[in-house]
């Protein structure tokens, strides 16, 4: 039947975890990533015939998350206020969910980069994307890449590195 | 803390984070986009036809009965669709009929008709042309003794003016059936459209005998 499609399937199944977590990076929030990561899937299996031939399907998926995110900011922005998802990167970090595995204040770090870094960070560590490929889906040059790169790891290790408390003499 | 431990430390920091929508639900979404996805696509297609089928119209169809393919509204043989605003058809008999699509290219239809020899003024801007003027009838010269009257448009006439449509609406193609023969001497016809332009279903056209002249109907 035409509308199965096994390496869809499989697709999905490889890569959805690895968008969830690079969306999440840059929207910040679980249930907001889920959904935009979910349409972004749906249509790449409505558009399978040409997203199977991208050269990076689940960058793919991750672009058209991140503009279905603001496609959803942009309508909401005409029924209520809310913030743009540019600048909620630069709120105060808020774990998307404090009981999840892992070290919190690395996420919480993670929330605090600027939001480019953060999609960065995203792409090259969640999808190991190369520098080239990351800076096609951004839209930037490979340099520009680099240096987001450079600066977010040094902010992570700077904001990560460990507090040592003098102890004061007895 | 060297960049392959802060990277593995980040990554590790998601490791509990899974998707865990099902594939099928995602299929689902995915017949729902490509659902969306069809109905401007074949709307598209369609007009796209459309537009083909006027256009081989415009360039080898021409007009059976009056010998003129007005440019940009042209006229078909039987079984061909035409999509043109308007058409000019003569008629056996010397009647012309003027089929109404849209009102548009009022200048062409007026030049057309009068070149039909039917003195016209044509306006769609949604108001008659200031130059016009009723023409008073005072009986219909054309009339056989003993024949019931008939009109120069449609075989009827209501006076100075009249909504052509039927329904009041101009919504739908609508025709005109011209006889200049019943047109009184000195005569012309105005058509012109009441209420809102291009707004179908929002405004009526109109055809009323007024006399003619230089400044409304060209002679």
């Amino acid at each position: 039947m035409r509308d199965q499609r096994p390496d869809f399937t499989e697709f999905y199944q490889r890569s959805r975890d690895g968008c969830l977590r690079a969306v999440l990076v840059s929207v910040g929030d679980q249930d907001t990533a889920q959904d935009v990561v979910d349409e972004a899937f749906a249509r790449a299996w409505a558009s399978w015939r040409t997203v199977s031939r991208h050269p990076a399907p689940a960058a793919w998926v991750v672009r058209t998350a991140l503009n279905a995110n603001i496609s959803r900011w942009r309508r909401r922005h005409r029924e209520v206020p809310v913030p743009d998802p540019g600048l909620v990167a630069d709120f105060p970090a808020v774990p998307w969910d404090s009981r999840g595995p892992g070290d919190p204040r690395i996420r919480a770090a993670l929330m605090r980069l600027p939001v480019r870094q953060r999609q960065v960070v995203a792409l090259r560590l969640f999808l190991d994307l190369d520098t080239r490929r990351t800076a096609q889906v951004l839209g930037i040059a490979p340099g520009t890449v680099k240096e987001h790169l450079g600066r977010a790891l040094a902010s992570l290790r700077d904001d990560l590195k460990p507090t040592y408390h003098q102890e004061s003499p007895s | 803390m060297n960049d392959n431990e802060l990277i593995t430390a980040v990554r590790e920091s998601f490791t509990g984070v899974h998707s865990t929508t099902p594939a099928a639900q995602i299929v689902k979404r995915g017949r729902a986009v490509r659902a969306r996805r069809r109905v401007p696509a074949v709307a598209a297609a369609g007009a796209a036809a459309a537009a083909a089928v006027a256009v081989s119209v415009a360039l080898t169809g021409s007009h059976p009965a009056a010998g003129h393919p007005p440019a940009g509204h042209p006229a078909s043989g039987p079984g061909v669709v035409r999509l043109a605003a308007w058409t000019v058809t003569r008629q056996a008999g010397g009647s012309i009929k003027v089929t109404f699509r849209e009102a548009a290219d009022a200048a062409g239809l007026q030049r057309t008709l009068r070149a039909d020899g039917v003195p016209a003024s044509v306006t769609f801007t949604g108001g008659q042309n200031p130059a016009c003027r009723p023409y008073t009838f005072s009986g219909s010269p054309s009339t056989p003794a003993g024949q019931p009257f008939r009109g120069p448009v449609n075989g009827l006439i209501g006076g100075p003016g009249f909504s052509a449509n039927p329904k009041g609406a101009y919504t739908t193609p609508y025709a005109l059936v011209i006889s200049p023969s019943r047109l009184p001497s000195g005569a012309g016809l105005q058509i012109w459209t009441s209420g809102t332009p291009g707004a179908a279903g929002n405004f009526q056209l109109q055809v009323g005998v007024v006399q003619a002249s230089p400044q409304c109907t060209g002679s």
